[in-house]
């Protein structure tokens, strides 16, 4: 007598000396498996099958999966089934198990989900959608397109509201707003202009410069300040020998890698939008912000005095000093957060014994 | 020389394969972000044009101090109020559970504005902790969500009005140094057909006659000055920590009824019951406990902590309860260090009892801590290890500074 492999597609009828029963499943591309009646069992979907339409009990009468269920999915989804219907397994070993299940790849195990769902089997989806969750969690949003091919199709505008201003960092708000307006001149120009001017232009200026120009160069794209152009030219050299000294080497390793403005300006992964949707809006926009930073890319009067104008300095020289030294504590956390799960915090009772809590609900 | 590089265009996803998530079914899509933190979720919006608004019908809203970035304490509750608030503005679709627990929470008036918009969305399940510091005042909009099956609150002012006729589906109270008026506790418990679980800790002189006809949970912590309950037949578990000041213990002399009939003579589901620090002692006062009429077949687990073994009284009370429930599995018990008691200890008590045909024939643990040695305590182990016939352990951790009598136990047992 020979054996043949259970699984193979074809027409062989395996004849197994324990008796066993099976069902029959059918994927969508064609191939017909079997699969012992009690594994098969444990997906609500098959089971429901079995008991109402009485189909699986021979290869012609396969039950035919839904579409999200192909093969290499169904055998893994089989696998997950034939460990936990198996009674008398610890807690421990189901959760060992688990761990190890839904090591694979995000594309396969999203598929699994998919799959997962279209069968009713709960257990496997919420573990799975767990593992998804770690993934997300404490990514950046480019990472996170990256690792699920999200097409990048928001506009800038669309990125910045209507969730602007959902933290509430103000030198984060500072920083998001200097890009923005940079993007929003870059854009200007290139309409203008072509494309290599516009590469040319966007190269290599170190961020003094920008904030330089930004806090001097208002009156270029703001009808309202045409008049400040000359000041602001003169303003802007004054602005840029006081700045340059104090943010130049701060803003080096932490500016770096901070993300390009055509995605989302992630410092330290807190979302913080611009609040213009547009430049004649700027003036009323700042509501929000304290008074002292509004001077920085606000309404900056023809004549700046001397004390308002050292405020500005001071506040560009703050802001990149807590930059410079927050960014460590912002890695800490971004690390630590990617990589553990907060339990829920504070138990109220003294008393450990039961967790019948509504905190922990 | 530090480099910007600012795309004013719009990148277009230029990695090759499909979309891997997007098109899961909503379903899938609000499990994964209801078990991110909320910031997390919230910042989803900004990943794809399908993600702008998936997270906003989400109806499970957690948060707590990670919600908002560390900063300097001033500034915690204004980021964590606005947060919340815009989380909320830009949210639809119902609310189910709604939670906020954040150390440095203090009160303010938007807090009252989330409970109102949350009273109109359907609230099942309402968590607020608060800080140390001012109480948060509950407002009256909390007696308007019809559909709450549980609340929790820690360090609030509840204060229900006169016309308040209960939330008909609350299936979990739990009250944490909570200021309410003493009599509209029991109100809110009686008027809550559906309780299940009732938890209420902190709280200082209170007399609680409990009508409860679901209960099955009772957790009750703080000084109280009389427990009663009255109706709550299908009680499963119970643990009371209680303190008994001494003017409570005077009041009590003069009453004539049993504490132990009135707290645990309506019980006969219990499965497990605890007390701790002066339970045993509030049980052992009032009348005759040599008669209890009252069996607990279900009662598998007793936990009885700082049990004054001098006082003959509250050996009545732990010999009533063991002999009273013939499937006892488990039976932790300690001894308290207050000193002994007025009574005479009756020497030969547990010597007498050894002897009679009560045996605990299921009785599988027994852990016994803080044990000092005392005569009494030997005894009582002498007639546990006597009358069980299936014990499989018998753990004894001494108190820990007397180190001399526990060689002394050890041996004589």
């Amino acid at each position: 007598m020979q054996w043949h492999s259970q699984m193979s597609e074809g027409n062989m009828e395996v004849v197994k000396p324990e008796m066993k029963s099976y069902i029959w499943l059918q994927t969508t591309d064609g191939s017909i498996q079997q699969v012992e009646e009690e594994v098969a069992m444990f997906c609500p979907m098959i089971c429901h099958e079995i008991l109402q339409t009485g189909m699986g009990s021979s290869k012609s009468y396969a039950i035919s999966l839904p579409q999200r269920v192909n093969p290499a999915i169904l055998g893994l989804i089989l696998d997950y089934c034939r460990f936990h219907q198996t009674p008398g397994r610890s807690n421990k070993e189901r959760k060992t198990f688990d761990e190890k299940f839904i090591r694979m790849d995000t594309k396969r195990l999203c598929e699994l989900t998919s799959a997962a769902d279209s069968l009713q089997l709960k257990p496997l989806v919420d573990l799975t959608s767990r593992a998804l969750a770690r993934i997300i969690e404490g990514k950046t949003p480019e990472e996170i397109r990256e690792t699920f091919h999200l097409p990048d199709d928001l506009t800038e505008e669309e990125k910045l509201e209507p969730l602007r201003n959902i933290t509430d960092d103000p030198r984060i708000r500072l920083l998001n707003r200097l890009y923005a307006r940079k993007r929003k001149e870059l854009k200007e120009r290139q309409k203008l202009k072509n494309v290599e001017v516009e590469e040319e232009h966007v190269d290599d200026r170190s961020v003094d410069d920008l904030l330089s120009y930004i806090n001097g160069g208002d009156g270029d794209t703001k009808g309202t300040r045409a008049k400040n152009k000359k000041k602001n030219r003169r303003r802007k050299d004054q602005n840029k020998d006081s700045s340059s000294n104090h943010s130049n080497g701060n803003h080096n390793k932490e500016l770096d890698p901070l993300p390009h403005a055509g995605q989302n300006g992630d410092l330290s992964e807190v979302f913080v939008g611009c609040p213009s949707k547009n430049s004649t809006s700027q003036d009323s926009a700042a509501v929000t912000f304290s008074p002292k930073l509004e001077f920085i890319d606000g309404d900056i009067d023809d004549d700046l005095d001397p004390a308002m104008k050292e405020e500005l300095d001071r506040e560009v020289e703050d802001f990149a000093r807590r930059l410079n030294s927050d960014w460590p504590e912002r890695m800490q956390e971004i690390l630590s957060l990617g990589q553990e799960r907060r339990p829920v915090p504070v138990s109220i009772n003294g008393n450990g014994s039961a967790s019948r809590y509504t905190m922990s609900m | 020389m530090v480099v910007i590089r600012v795309h004013a265009d719009i990148q277009m996803g230029d990695f090759s394969g499909a979309d891997l998530i997007s098109d899961l079914p909503q379903s899938i899509i609000e499990s994964i972000l209801t078990q991110l933190p909320i910031r997390d979720a919230v910042r989803t919006s900004i990943l794809s044009s399908k993600w702008r608004y998936k997270w906003t019908t989400l109806t499970q809203l957690v948060f707590d101090e990670e919600c908002v970035p560390r900063n300097e304490r001033t500034l915690f509750q204004k980021s964590l109020v606005n947060f919340v608030t815009h989380v909320l503005f830009l949210h639809q679709g119902p609310i189910h559970k709604f939670q906020i627990s954040a150390s440095y929470l203090q009160s303010c008036p938007d807090i009252d504005q989330w409970i109102l918009f949350l009273s109109r969305n359907d609230i099942k399940e309402l968590g607020l902790e608060f800080g140390e510091g001012q109480w948060f005042r509950v407002p009256s909009c909390l007696y308007n969500c019809k559909k709450l099956t549980q609340l929790a609150l820690v360090r609030c002012e509840l204060d229900p009005p006169i016309n308040f006729n209960g939330f008909i589906s609350l299936k979990s109270l739990n009250l944490h140094q909570v200021l309410v008026p003493p009599d509209a506790i029991e109100n809110i418990i009686c008027s809550c057909p559906c309780l299940e679980s009732l938890s209420l800790s902190y709280f200082d002189s209170l007399s609680l006659n409990i009508h409860a006809p679901n209960l099955k949970c009772l957790y009750l912590e703080g000084e109280f000055k009389d427990i009663w309950l009255e109706d709550t037949p299908l009680l499963v578990e119970m643990s009371v920590a209680m303190y008994m000041t001494d003017d409570i213990a005077e009041h009590f002399e003069q009453s004539s009824s049993c504490n132990f009939v009135k707290c645990l003579g309506g019980v006969p589901q219990l499965e497990r019951l605890s007390g701790h620090i002066d339970f045993t002692k509030y049980l052992s006062i009032g009348n005759d406990l040599g008669r209890l009429p009252l069996t607990y077949n279900h009662l598998k687990t007793i936990e009885l902590y700082e049990v004054s073994f001098e006082d003959m009284k509250e050996m009545l009370v732990v010999l009533c309860l063991i002999t009273s429930s013939p499937n006892l599995v488990e039976l932790h018990v300690s001894c308290s260090n207050s000193p002994a008691a007025t009574d005479d200890p009756d020497l030969d008590f547990w010597e007498k009892k050894r002897s009679s045909d009560c045996l605990f024939n299921r009785l599988k643990v027994v852990e016994m801590t803080d044990m000092s040695g005392g005569l009494q305590e030997m005894e009582f182990m002498k007639f546990l290890l006597g009358n069980s016939p299936v014990l499989e352990i018998m753990s004894i951790k001494p108190f820990v500074y007397d180190m001399e009598t526990q060689l002394n136990m050890l041996i004589e047992l």
